[in-house]
Order: C-alpha cells, then sequence, then structure tokens
C-alpha cells in the first residue's frame, strides 16, 4: 500500500502506530503528539472571529443609533445588511481580493458583513422591545433623549442585544472556516490540509465546536452579570433564538 | 440647589387651551378653560377619546400646546424648558412605567439622580418615601418584578413625589388594579393628599373614581368640549346636560350616598328607655314620636335593642328585650354602605352611634329618601380630602 504522498510526512512522524496506518476514526496518540500543529490555526480562527463580531457589533450599534429616532432608516438598513447577508461567503472573499489582496484584513471585512446584519436586527428589536410605559415613564420625569437612551432603552435591549452577539458568534465560528480561502488561515485551513485523514478532520472540526460552544457559554455569563434584574425564565425565552443555533433538533 | 425645600402647592390654570395633533380635522382638546386651586385634586374624567389624557400631558408639555396657554402658579408651561419642567411635576402612569432593570431605590431616586441630588440625601429620601407608602426598608434592593402589582403602583406613587413636585399629574394610576386593590390604593392616595396637599391632576375613564377622588371633576365629552367643571356633589346634583346626566349614571342618587357619612342627615329620634323603668311612661312618649318603637339603652345610653308590645306590656322595662338593635350603625359611616346595612338586614330602623358607642339617633329608609330630596344635600359635603376615609 503506497501512502499519499501529502501525507507521508505526517504519518511517518506520528506515534500512532497501526491507528494513523489504518486512517482511523480519531487517533488520540496522534491528536496529543501532534496537537502543537492546531494552536496557531486556533489563534488565527480565534483572531478572525473576535475581531469580526466586534468590528460587526460596532457598525451595527452605530447604524442602530443612527436609526433610533430616525424610523424611516430601519427598513432600508436591514434590506442592506441583508443582502451582504446572502452572498455566499466563497464569492465574497474571491470579490474582496482585487481590494484588499489576501489575508486577514479581507477576511475580517466579509466576516463583519455577514454579522451586521444579525446584530442590527437585535439591537432594534431590543430597543423597540423597551415597555412602552418605562419610556413615558423616564420621559415623563424629564429625562433627555440621552439620558433615556443611556439610562432605560439600552439597558433594557441588553438580552436581545447578548443574544444576537451570541448567534453572529457561533456562525461565525463556522463560516470562518472558510477564511482560508482569502489566505487568511484558521481552522478550516488545517480541515482542507488533510481532507482524506480523519483523525485530522475530527480534531479541528471538533476545535471549532468547542470554540463555539466556549464563546456562547461565555455570552451567556456576560449577560447574567449585565442583566441581575432579568428572573432566570425570562432570561431562557429572550437567549431562545441563540439557543436553537446550538440545541439539536427535537 | 433646586428641590431643596419643600414645594408649597401651586394652582394649575388651562387658558382657552386647544390641542390639534397633524393631519386630523378636529382638534382633540377644544378651547378648555378651567383653574384647578393649589392644593386640590381635579379628576379629568370622560369617555375614550374625549381628549383627557391630552389635557393632562399638555401641562409637563409631553404633549405640545398648540393654542392658549397652561399656568402653574402663574407661569407659563411654554417659557419652562420641557426636561426641567416636568422634574418638578410628579408623573404617574397606568402601565406605572417602572424601570424593570433598577431596584426599588434606584426607581424612586429617578428625579432626584436627574437633579444631582448628593447619595446621602437620595438614601434618606428614599426611605422616607417607602415609609410612607407602607413598605418596608427590604424591599429598597428588590427589582420591580419581584413586587406585587398593588406594592408596584405604590412605588410608581413614591418616584413621582421623590423630588417633592408642587404638581402631580396622574393618569389612570389605578387602572390595571383588580377592584379591591384599586379601593385600597385610592384610600391610601388620599390619606397622603391629606397630608401632602398637591395639586393633583388625576384622569380616569370611571365616573365613581372621578367621584370618590376629586375635590373637582372636570367632564370632558367628544370632541376635547368641557361639559361641565364642579364638585362631586353638584356634578350629581345638577348635571349641566343630558350627556353629563347620562354619564355620571342613573344611579346618581345611590353615587351621592356614596359621598355623605351617616352624620351627614338629620337623623330620626327614638324614645330612650332604661332597664326597670316604668312601661306606662314610655308608652306615654311613643305617641306622635318620629319612632314608633322604644329603644332599650344601658346607663350610657348604648343600644341595647328594641322593645316589642310584648315588652312593654309588662310593668317595668326588661333587661332582655325581644329584639336586637342590628344593624348598629356608626356615625361615620357612608352613608350608602349604612343604607346598604339596613336593607339587608330587613330593619326598618338602625340605631346610629357616636364614637363613644353611645345612641345619637336612628337612621331609616325615609330619612335616607327625605335627604336625597332636600336643597342642602348637595351644599353639606366637605371636599374629599377632609373626609375621613373608609377602609
Amino acid at each position: 500500500m503506497t501512502p499519499l504522498v501529502g501525507q507521508v510526512e505526517i504519518r511517518d512522524r506520528s506515534e500512532g502506530g497501526g491507528c494513523v496506518a489504518e486512517n482511523g476514526a480519531f487517533c488520540f496518540d496522534w491528536a496529543v503528539d501532534n496537537f502543537d500543529r492546531y494552536v496557531t490555526p486556533i489563534l488565527e480562527h480565534l483572531v478572525l472571529v473576535t475581531a469580526s463580531v466586534a468590528a460587526g457589533f460596532a457598525l451595527a450599534f452605530a447604524l442602530a443609533l443612527l436609526s433610533h429616532r430616525r424610523r424611516w432608516l430601519v427598513p432600508p438598513l436591514i434590506a442592506g445588511t441583508g443582502i451582504l447577508y446572502t452572498i455566499p461567503s466563497v464569492a465574497f472573499f474571491v470579490l474582496l481580493l482585487p481590494i484588499t489582496g489576501r489575508g486577514t484584513i479581507t477576511a475580517i471585512i466579509a466576516l463583519t458583513a455577514y454579522n451586521l446584519q444579525i446584530i442590527y436586527r437585535n439591537i432594534v428589536a431590543g430597543l423597540a422591545n423597551v415597555p412602552a410605559g418605562s419610556r413615558d415613564a423616564g420621559r415623563g420625569m424629564g429625562m433627555t433623549p440621552g439620558q433615556l437612551l443611556r439610562r432605560v432603552e439600552l439597558p433594557l435591549a441588553v438580552p436581545e442585544v447578548v443574544a444576537g452577539v451570541r448567534i453572529a458568534t457561533v456562525s461565525t465560528v463556522a463560516i470562518a472556516t472558510l477564511a482560508f480561502l482569502a489566505g487568511a488561515g484558521g481552522l478550516g485551513e488545517q480541515i482542507y490540509s488533510q481532507l482524506d485523514f480523519k483523525t485530522n478532520i475530527v480534531l479541528a472540526g471538533g476545535l471549532c465546536i468547542v470554540m463555539a460552544i466556549a464563546f456562547d457559554l461565555l455570552l451567556q455569563l456576560a449577560q447574567r452579570l449585565l442583566t441581575p434584574w432579568e428572573p432566570a425564565q425570562i432570561r431562557r425565552r429572550h437567549a431562545a433564538g441563540a439557543d436553537d443555533v446550538l440545541a439539536a433538533p427535537a | 440647589m433646586p428641590g431643596e425645600s419643600s414645594h408649597e402647592a401651586v394652582s394649575v390654570e388651562y387658558r382657552g387651551v386647544t390641542k390639534r395633533y397633524q393631519g386630523q380635522d378636529e382638534p382633540a382638546i377644544r378651547n378648555l378653560s378651567l383653574e384647578v386651586p393649589a392644593g386640590e385634586i381635579c379628576v379629568l374624567v370622560g369617555p375614550s377619546g374625549c381628549g383627557k389624557t391630552t389635557a393632562m400631558r399638555m401641562v409637563n408639555r409631553t404633549v405640545e400646546i398648540t393654542d392658549g396657554d397652561i399656568l402653574i402658579g402663574g407661569t407659563s408651561v411654554r417659557d419652562r424648558e420641557p426636561a426641567k419642567l416636568r422634574r418638578e411635576t410628579g408623573y404617574v402612569i397606568q402601565q406605572i412605567g417602572l424601570f424593570p432593570h433598577r431596584t426599588i431605590a434606584q426607581n424612586i431616586a429617578t428625579v432626584p439622580a436627574l437633579l444631582d441630588w448628593d447619595g446621602d440625601r437620595v438614601k434618606a429620601r428614599v426611605r422616607e418615601l417607602l415609609g410612607l407608602i407602607g413598605l418596608g426598608p427590604e424591599m429598597a434592593d428588590r427589582y420591580p418584578s419581584q413586587l406585587s402589582g398593588g406594592q408596584q403602583q405604590r412605588v410608581g406613587v413614591a418616584r413621582a413625589l421623590a423630588a417633592d413636585p408642587p404638581v402631580m399629574l396622574m393618569d389612570e394610576p389605578f387602572g390595571a388594579i383588580d377592584p379591591i386593590n384599586r379601593e385600597r390604593l385610592q384610600n391610601e392616595f388620599l390619606r397622603l393628599q391629606a397630608e401632602l396637599r398637591k395639586t393633583v391632576l388625576f384622569v380616569t375613564h370611571d365616573i365613581d373614581e372621578a367621584i370618590k377622588m376629586g375635590d373637582r371633576v372636570a367632564v370632558l365629552k367628544q370632541g376635547g368640549v368641557l361639559a361641565q367643571y364642579a364638585t362631586p356633589a353638584e356634578l350629581l346634583m345638577a348635571p349641566s346636560d343630558g350627556f353629563v346626566e347620562d354619564f355620571v349614571g342613573a344611579d346618581r342618587a345611590l353615587k351621592r350616598l356614596a359621598l355623605m357619612r351617616v352624620s351627614d342627615v338629620d337623623l330620626w329620634q327614638a324614645p330612650l328607655a332604661f332597664v326597670g323603668q316604668s312601661t306606662a311612661e314610655i308608652r306615654s312618649k311613643l305617641e306622635g314620636a318620629e319612632v314608633p318603637h322604644a329603644l332599650l339603652v344601658d346607663s350610657e345610653r348604648r343600644p341595647l335593642g328594641w322593645l316589642s308590645d310584648r315588652d312593654l306590656a309588662r310593668d317595668t322595662v326588661p333587661a332582655q328585650p325581644d329584639s336586637s338593635s342590628d344593624p348598629l350603625l356608626d356615625r361615620d359611616d357612608v352613608l350608602r354602605d349604612a343604607l346598604s346595612d339596613l336593607l339587608q338586614a330587613e330593619a326598618q330602623y338602625a340605631p346610629v352611634t357616636d364614637g363613644a358607642g353611645r345612641i345619637a339617633g336612628v337612621l331609616s329608609v325615609e330619612v335616607v329618601s327625605d335627604f336625597l330630596h332636600s336643597p342642602e344635600a348637595a351644599v353639606e359635603e366637605a371636599p374629599a380630602a377632609e373626609r375621613p376615609l373608609a377602609e
């Protein structure tokens, strides 16, 4: 049996013995011995996700504030960010190449564009769901529009905003596996480099899942700390949208 | 520093106020003029769409005036900066509108925070207000969702009172509360008001609430036209037109009774009998008496029961009369409740006692009926805030 040329190096150095030679479902020993190969892709992936979600949040937040007192801006902004959201990611990377070249920046721009729609929609929904009575009371007691926004509307929108960031983050972890097409590395590159080596696929793919779950738990914790007033059952309801992404179908 | 001293109540005067909403042909409020004297509750009442909430909201400029002016303590609201004006005007709304993300203490401290009071002063004020509305200090750190509807509404009132505003606006403040708690909250507010003497504009669609809460009631009809502005008793006695008459309802005679105390009517007197007294003496007193039955009382003149013909057939008055003195009424009972007791007990007469339990007179259905037809019925009523409250 002749091993494929591309895999000679990896498999020869492995201590996995028979498992690697037989391309078993998951060769634990090999994974442990070769984990350092995955550290750089993990870090690249983390940078891609964090940077694009942060940029998406900042942009979406600015757009939401802009359209908060100019309601007529909401439909065109939803439509605009919606169009960005529907561009196939592979096409998006290719389209950006002539403008921003290959590299992390290109990938972050595309991933940010995908986040915009989800986060913007949720911030707008969060602000719209502020109880009318709270808004009326705040205004009637002499809050200026800015004070009303900072002291009442934004704090009350936090659950929806965080729910949006959670969905955006989890889906970005997945979409970022294509970032290598823009030359930005990440766990996707690792997956594609050894497509016929099962242990590699399971390990790199598993790391993506672990990363998504870790992000989600962190954000859930952040929401709990930011919204001490929310009773548990309401918090679950608010988070339902985000949970749907991770939850297995019943 | 603003809000340093306790604010004296001031009058609120509408001068030919008209409100026209954009895109609507008919004005929501048409040339409204009325004056609410300092320290009184003015209830704006009317069917939905009569503009009562609009009329109230123009006072703190959450709705802008189209034409005319509103003066608070002689100063036009149009000359005031809206945010500042609102911080000096208490505001209570039907949805309560507590901020769910803020603790009870933070909610109450909303306006003091906007006025930059220092922390100690805010803390002291919050404690004082929690006491005023009957909530324990342990409530301060709870969130609104942890309180009952009635408690939330009390906090809403406390929040409006925080910076001691001279004028309070209350938009159906008890509208979302169940009837039993509503009655309790109404009474609590009247008790507070007797002490605080704010000038209050109170909006409701419920004529019974208007009559109970108002020193004066402004009845508005469709198109924002003022139909009548009068005291509750005047409104019930002399509705200005068919609309007001319909609005106050066919039971306005009964509603008037709710405004009165037993002590407001001229009670009848029954011949009194003491234990051991000769019955011949009693029988002679019964001739021509207002009440044709003798009431047995103890040495302190506290009613023991009615004497029957069989009791009177003896030589002396027995210690145990045949018929009990129930229902026994108190001078401070609300007249409507007293009448209800009388009817429920299927009694013709009920003894009325004073605060010490001594007999003060006798109430009968005829007494009440005579009273309703007498001209002084409307005049004898005291302003709401001075009336003792029935719980």
